[in-house]
C-alpha cells in the first residue's frame, strides 16, 4: 500500500467524489421519476442504473497511474487523431480481418469513441481496437505492455490490475490481464435493482479463493465499506451490433426463457433483448457506455448526451469480420458466400433465427460446393474443409445437457441438438433472446481449473466463490444448493439462485482476431474453445471434425 | 415402417381414449430414449412403461422433463397405442420435482424396434423455418365499455414462472394496457394430487402466496405499475388436476 500513493498521480478530492456520486444518483432518480422508474428488476434498466453509483463511488476512490500510449501500427492510441477509414484490414494468424466503418471515413480527433474523457487516459477504443475486431486480444496486451513497460492506460489501475492496492509496473499486480485477457469488474453485493434498492438475493457467497486479492481487500473487497465483488471478463466486440442489440425476434416484454420482465428503454420504454453484456446488466449501448465511462475510463462526470450519440452512431455502423483465410484465400469474394465478410454482414437482416433451412445462421448456399475458379489443390481442400465445419456446426447432432436456461426451455434435459440450437441468430450466432446461459465456463465442475498435485507450482488466477442456496427456494435444478464458481455471471445482478455462472453468449464473428475465448479467457484457442464443448457435452469429435469447425469458425 | 403425423396419430388416439380411458397419476423417474430422430420421453410405473412425448420445440404442448428430477406424471393411458415401447398418455401433463434425483439418469439408446411411428414435427438440427406447432392467434381486444376480464395462469407441480408463462402473462399485460386497468387482483392457488397407488401429495405449504406475489412483481416489472393490486392466497390445498394449480388475474378497466 505504500507504494500506491507515490504512484498517485490525481487522487479525486473527497468533495469530487461526492460530486460524481451525487451526479450519478441523480441520474438514478431521473430514470425512477420517469417511464419505467418504477421498476424493480435488476441494475439494467434507467439512465444510469442502481448499480452504478456504488462502482462510481469505488472509482473515485482509486489511483490513477501515469500512462503513455504512443502510436503504433496496427494500435488505436486514444486521442491520436487519425482518419478512420471507410475500409480497413489487419492480418492475423488465420488471414485476414476486415473492418467496415460503413457511414465512411472520419477524422477520430474530438470523437467520444476514440477520445480519452476520463480521468486514467483511455478510450473506449483501448479495449475496442479494431484489428482485433473491436476486442483486445491477448497478443495486444502482451505486446502493449512491452512496447510500454506498462505504461499504456489499458494497465490502469482501476480494472487493469487484479486490484487497485497493487503496485503499477509489477507484472505480477496485472497477472491476471496479462495472462488471460482479463478485466476487472467490480459490482455490489448484494446486487442493486434498477432504482438502487438491494435486491435480497437467493443465496449466500462466501469467497474461497482470491489471487487477485481484491474480493477479500478491506477497502475494495465484499467486506468494505462499500461491498463489492470484482470478477474478471474479457471484453466483447463493438461491431455488428446491429445485430447485438436487435429488437425483433424474441424480444417482449418477459423473457423467453424465465418469465421474467425484460430490461427495457430508458428513453423508449419498450423491452430489450440484454444480449449485450456477460450479465446483461446493461442492455442500451447508451446505458453501457455511461457504465463504461465510470468503471473503465474513470470519469468523474456522465458522458454527455452529445458524447453517447456519436458513441452509439459508431458503434451502430462499424462491422468485423474475416475477409481472408490462409490456406483459402478472399472469403469475400464477388458471389460468395453470404456468410463471410463484414459487407455481408451489413446487407444481413438482422434479428432474425438462423437455425432453419430457410436462411440458416451462417449461409453458404451452393457457390461453395465447387472448386473457385483457378484455385490450386491446397485452396480447394481448405475451403471443403471450411464448408464441414458450416455443415458441423448445423447439422452434427450431441446431447446437450444440464445447462440452465438451455435445458429448461422447453426442450428437455438432455437434448439431442446441435451447435446452431443455441447459437441461432442469423448471421451472427448470437442466442435468440436474453442469452444468457450456464454451460459450464465459469461453473465448477466444468470451469478450467489449474490442476492441484505436489508436483506443480502453477497457482489458479481465477477466484473462486461458494454460492450456497438459501433454504426458501428451490436448489439449482443441476447444481443443488451449493455451487463453486469463478464468476457467478448474470447473478450477480439478478440474485437468483438458478442464474449462477450464467453468461450470456457472444457473437461468432472476428474470432480469429481477438484470442482468448469465453468471459473468462479459459480458452487459449479456437481448438481449445472446441474441445471444451467436446468434453461438457461429450461430443466425440474425431479429429477431421475438429479441424473443420476450426477452420470454419476462424473464417468469421 | 409406415409413417403418420403426430396430428393424425393425435386424433387416433383421441377416439380410442372414449373407449377405454384410464387416468394414472405418479411420481417415478423420466427415461430418454433415443430414435433415428428426436428423443422421446417414457416414465414407468408399477412395472409398464409410459410414453409421455418426444423432444420437438417451444411450440409444444409436451415439454420433455429433465434427467436427475422425478416427474409427476398425471395422463390418461391409451392402452391399444405403444410408442417407443411404453403406453401412450395422452393427454398427459408432466411436472419436474424441484429436488434432485441423481438416480434418474437412464438413457436408453435407439433401437429399429422403437422408432417413432410418425415423423417428427422438429428434426433435432435446423427447422423447416418455422415452430413445429402454431401459436393460436392473439384474441382481439375489445372496443369501449371494456369487461372485466380474468385471466388463468397455469403452473406444475410446486412451480413458479417458467419459458411457459409469458404466453399466459402476454395476454394479460396487453388487456391491462388496452383498458388502462384501474385495479388488478390476483389470487394464487395450491394443489394436491391423488396419486394412483391411493397417497395425496399436496404443493409446498406457502406456493400460493409465493405464485401470487411473483405475478404482480412481474406485471408491474414489465411497466403495469399505475393499477392498485390486491394480491391474496387461497392456502387450502384443493385435490384435484393439474387445472387446480393456478393464478387467476382479474382485470378491472379504468
Amino acid at each position: 500500500m505504500s507504494g500506491r500513493v507515490a504512484l498517485h498521480s490525481r487522487t479525486p478530492r473527497p468533495s469530487t467524489v461526492a460530486l460524481v456520486v451525487s451526479l450519478l444518483l441523480a441520474g438514478s432518480a431521473i430514470a425512477a421519476n420517469g417511464q419505467v422508474g418504477e421498476q424493480q428488476a435488476p441494475g439494467a434498466v434507467g439512465d444510469v442504473a442502481g448499480h452504478v453509483p456504488d462502482q462510481a463511488e469505488q472509482v473515485a476512490h482509486v489511483p490513477v497511474s501515469p500512462s503513455s500510449s504512443p502510436a503504433a501500427r496496427d494500435w488505436w492510441s486514444p486521442g491520436e487523431g487519425r482518419i478512420f477509414p471507410e475500409w480497413v484490414e489487419y492480418p492475423n494468424e488465420s488471414g485476414r480481418l476486415g473492418v467496415l466503418n460503413a457511414e465512411g471515413a472520419f477524422e477520430t480527433k474530438g470523437h467520444a469513441f476514440f477520445e480519452p474523457v476520463g480521468e486514467n487516459g483511455r478510450a473506449c477504443v483501448s479495449c475496442h481496437q479494431p484489428a482485433d475486431g473491436m476486442s483486445l486480444s491477448l497478443q495486444s496486451i502482451r505486446e502493449r505492455w512491452e512496447a510500454t513497460q506498462g505504461k499504456d492506460p489499458i494497465f490502469a489501475p482501476i480494472d487493469g490490475m487484479n486490484c487497485p492496492n497493487l503496485p503499477a509496473g509489477d507484472p505480477a499486480s496485472h497477472s491476471i490481464l496479462l495472462k488471460r485477457g482479463l478485466f476487472r469488474i467490480f459490482l455490489p453485493w448484494p446486487p442493486k435493482a434498477a432504482d438502487g434498492s438491494p435486491i435480497d438475493p437467493e443465496f449466500t457467497i462466501e469467497v474461497v479463493r482470491d489471487p487477485g486479492g481484491c474480493n477479500t481487500d478491506p477497502e475494495y473487497g465484499l467486506n468494505s465499506p462499500n461491498p463489492m465483488i470484482s470478477i474478471y471478463r474479457r471484453p466483447r466486440v463493438a461491431a455488428n451490433l446491429e445485430y447485438v442489440v436487435q429488437q425483433r425476434f424474441g424480444v417482449s416484454p418477459f423473457v423467453g426463457k424465465t418469465g421474467e420482465p425484460a430490461a427495457r428503454d430508458p428513453e423508449t420504454g419498450r423491452p430489450l433483448n440484454q444480449n449485450m453484456m456477460a450479465d446483461a446488466r446493461q442492455a442500451t449501448l447508451r446505458t453501457q457506455a455511461v457504465e463504461a465511462g465510470v468503471t473503465h475510463l474513470q470519469m468523474l462526470e456522465k458522458l454527455t448526451d452529445a458524447q453517447l450519440q456519436q458513441i452509439e452512431a459508431f458503434e451502430r455502423q462499424i462491422y468485423a469480420a474475416q475477409v481472408e483465410r490462409t490456406g483459402a484465400g478472399s472469403l469475400v469474394e464477388e458471389g460468395g458466400a453470404k456468410a463471410f465478410g463484414p459487407r455481408n454482414l451489413l446487407a444481413g437482416d438482422k434479428g432474425v433465427l438462423g437455425n432453419n433451412i430457410t436462411r440458416w445462421v451462417f449461409p453458404m448456399g451452393d457457390v461453395w460446393k465447387a472448386p473457385a475458379q483457378g484455385s490450386t489443390p491446397e485452396q480447394i481442400a481448405m475451403r471443403e474443409s471450411i464448408r464441414r465445419g458450416q455443415e458441423i456446426f448445423h447439422f452434427r447432432t450431441f446431447w446437450i445437457k444440464d445447462s440452465m436456461h438451455l435445458n429448461t426451455v422447453g426442450l428437455g434435459n438432455p437434448t439431442k441438438r446441435t451447435c446452431a440450437t443455441c447459437h441461432g441468430m442469423h448471421m451472427t450466432g448470437l442466442d435468440s433472446a436474453n442469452g444468457w446461459m450456464d454451460i459450464g465456463t465459469t461453473n465448477l465442475p466444468w470451469a478450467l481449473e489449474t490442476p492441484r498435485n505436489p508436483w506443480t507450482e502453477e497457482q489458479e488466477l481465477m477466484p473462486l466463490f461458494k454460492v450456497t442456496c438459501k433454504a426458501n427456494v428451490p436448489p439449482h435444478p443441476y447444481l443443488g444448493r451449493v455451487i463453486y464458481t469463478q464468476d457467478p455471471g448474470r447473478a450477480l445482478i439478478s440474485g437468483k439462485c438458478n442464474d449462477v455462472g450464467t453468461i450470456v453468449m457472444q457473437q461468432f464473428r472476428g474470432l480469429a482476431a481477438r484470442a482468448p475465448y469465453f468471459s473468462n479467457g479459459s480458452a487459449e484457442s479456437i481448438p481449445e474453445l472446441i474441445n471444451f464443448y467436446d468434453r461438457r457435452y461429450n461430443i466425440q469429435l474425431r479429429d477431421s471434425e475438429r479441424r473443420d469447425l476450426a477452420n470454419f469458425l476462424s473464417s468469421l | 415402417m409406415k409413417s403418420i403425423s403426430l396430428a393424425a396419430l393425435a386424433l387416433t388416439l383421441g377416439y380410442s381414449q372414449v373407449a377405454a380411458a384410464k387416468d394414472v397419476a405418479f411420481i417415478s423417474c423420466p427415461i430418454v430414449r433415443d430414435t433415428s430422430s428426436v428423443p422421446c420421453w417414457l416414465s414407468e410405473y408399477e412395472g409398464q412403461l409410459y410414453y409421455m412425448g418426444i423432444q420437438t420445440d417451444v411450440s409444444a404442448d409436451f415439454n420433455p422433463p429433465s434427467l436427475g428430477h422425478k416427474v409427476l406424471v398425471e395422463g390418461t393411458v391409451s392402452p391399444d397405442q405403444e410408442v417407443c415401447g411404453g403406453k401412450v398418455l395422452n393427454p398427459v401433463k408432466v411436472s419436474v420435482m424441484p429436488e434432485l434425483s441423481p438416480e434418474c439418469n437412464t438413457m436408453l439408446t435407439a433401437e429399429a424396434r422403437y422408432e417413432l411411428p410418425f415423423e417428427a414435427p422438429r428434426p433435432p438440427g435446423p427447422s423447416m423455418g418455422q415452430l413445429a406447432f402454431t401459436p393460436p392467434p392473439p384474441p382481439s381486444l375489445p372496443e369501449a365499455p371494456f369487461p372485466e376480464k380474468t385471466f388463468t395462469i397455469e403452473y406444475d407441480f410446486d412451480g413458479k414462472v417458467n419459458f411457459q408463462s409469458p404466453r399466459a402473462l402476454q395476454p394479460i399485460l396487453q388487456y391491462a394496457n388496452h383498458v388502462a386497468a384501474s385495479r388488478i387482483e390476483i389470487t394464487g392457488y395450491r394443489a394436491a394430487v391423488r396419486l394412483s397407488n391411493g397417497e395425496v401429495v399436496q404443493e409446498r405449504a406457502d406456493i400460493a402466496q409465493v405464485r401470487a406475489d411473483q405475478i404482480a412483481e412481474l406485471l408491474q416489472g414489465a411497466g403495469l405499475d399505475q393499477p392498485e393490486y390486491v394480491v391474496q392466497a387461497s392456502a387450502e390445498p384443493q385435490v384435484g388436476g393439474p387445472e387446480q394449480r393456478k393464478v387467476t388475474v382479474r382485470i378491472l378497466p379504468g
